[in-house]
């Protein structure tokens, strides 16, 4: 071993450094992985590709028949319109039933002035 | 690389070919120290591609122009964690001989230095992971705290103490194996 030259001034430890950037030098890749790469990305998005267009052929045999009919287009509307309905028909229940509680507290105040 | 998020998907790609073609290197040398052999560091490379390929829009989106080396090496380093954990196992050998092959050297010093250098990477192999993994982006890859720090999820500050101690503890070992 080179021992003292390899040795820092002190001489009590190694130029670790020196040796670290020696030893862990960048490690060239094989020229066959960048083919392989482009195999398997075009193998993965071909593969995604083909999924996705077999979703939107099930998609069309079944359901985008139904959703291409505007009876269907309809329902949702109506659905949504009953729904708004009866939240009003809620709010006006509760605001009549409100009023009522109100009118009968100022009777009863006013009953309660009335009397000796 | 570009600064700006492409907008559609054939910018997209080139802008990935471009990022391929400026850390496939960096990407096959973290694996390669990560694994210790030649093909398990090109699955995990290629597994790298694929996933960074995966997220890349999002990556660009949000990355506000930095650097994406940080990036790949991070999903590099939680790929091969999850390689160890399938596998069970840790490297099957060593850190071999791949960057003294390359190291020049005289003829006179060749099998002193080359001695010298199984020791340092035969001290490497013995760190913490954190630690070796910080000198192996320092050295191997030639990245600086900020970016070591990004790829391990440190702060700078951290990721610098982390380094020092890696450092100090391969001295001490060196020392010692030389009392010895």
């Amino acid at each position: 071993m080179t021992g003292d030259a390899s040795h820092n001034l002190s001489g009590s430890t190694w130029d670790v450094e020196r040796l670290l950037g020696d030893a862990l030098r960048p490690i060239e890749p094989p020229e066959r992985l960048s083919g392989r790469f482009e195999d398997t990305l075009s193998a993965v998005t071909q593969a995604a590709a083909e999924e996705l267009s077999d979703w939107a052929e099930e998609l069309s045999e079944s359901e985008l028949r139904a959703l291409r009919d505007p009876r269907n287009w309809l329902r949702p509307v109506v659905a949504a319109g009953v729904g708004g309905a009866a939240t009003g028909a809620l709010v006006l229940l509760e605001l009549r039933r409100r009023g009522r509680g109100q009118t009968k507290g100022r009777l009863r105040s006013v009953a309660n002035r009335v009397r000796p | 690389m570009p600064t700006e998020t492409p907008t559609d998907k054939a910018e997209l790609d080139r802008a990935f070919s471009e990022l391929y073609r400026a850390h496939l290197r960096d990407v096959y040398s973290y694996s390669y120290y990560r694994v210790g052999n030649h093909h398990d560091a090109e699955d995990l490379t290629e597994q790298t591609f694929l996933q960074a390929y995966r997220h890349f829009e999002r990556a660009l989106r949000e990355s506000n122009g930095r650097p994406l080396r940080p990036w790949l090496i991070r999903i590099a380093h939680n790929l091969a964690a999850n390689f160890y954990r399938d596998r069970s196992r840790k490297p099957e050998s060593a850190i071999d001989d791949a960057g003294m092959i390359s190291s020049p050297h005289t003829t006179e010093s060749l099998v002193e230095g080359r001695e010298e250098l199984k020791t340092i990477l035969d001290g490497v192999q013995q760190l913490p992971d954190d630690r070796r993994e910080a000198l192996i982006m320092r050295f191997a890859l030639g990245m600086d705290n900020r970016e070591i720090a990004r790829a391990l999820g440190r702060s700078d500050g951290a990721t610098k103490v982390l380094i020092h101690r890696a450092i100090r503890q391969l001295e001490e070992e060196m020392s010692d194996s030389d009392d010895r």
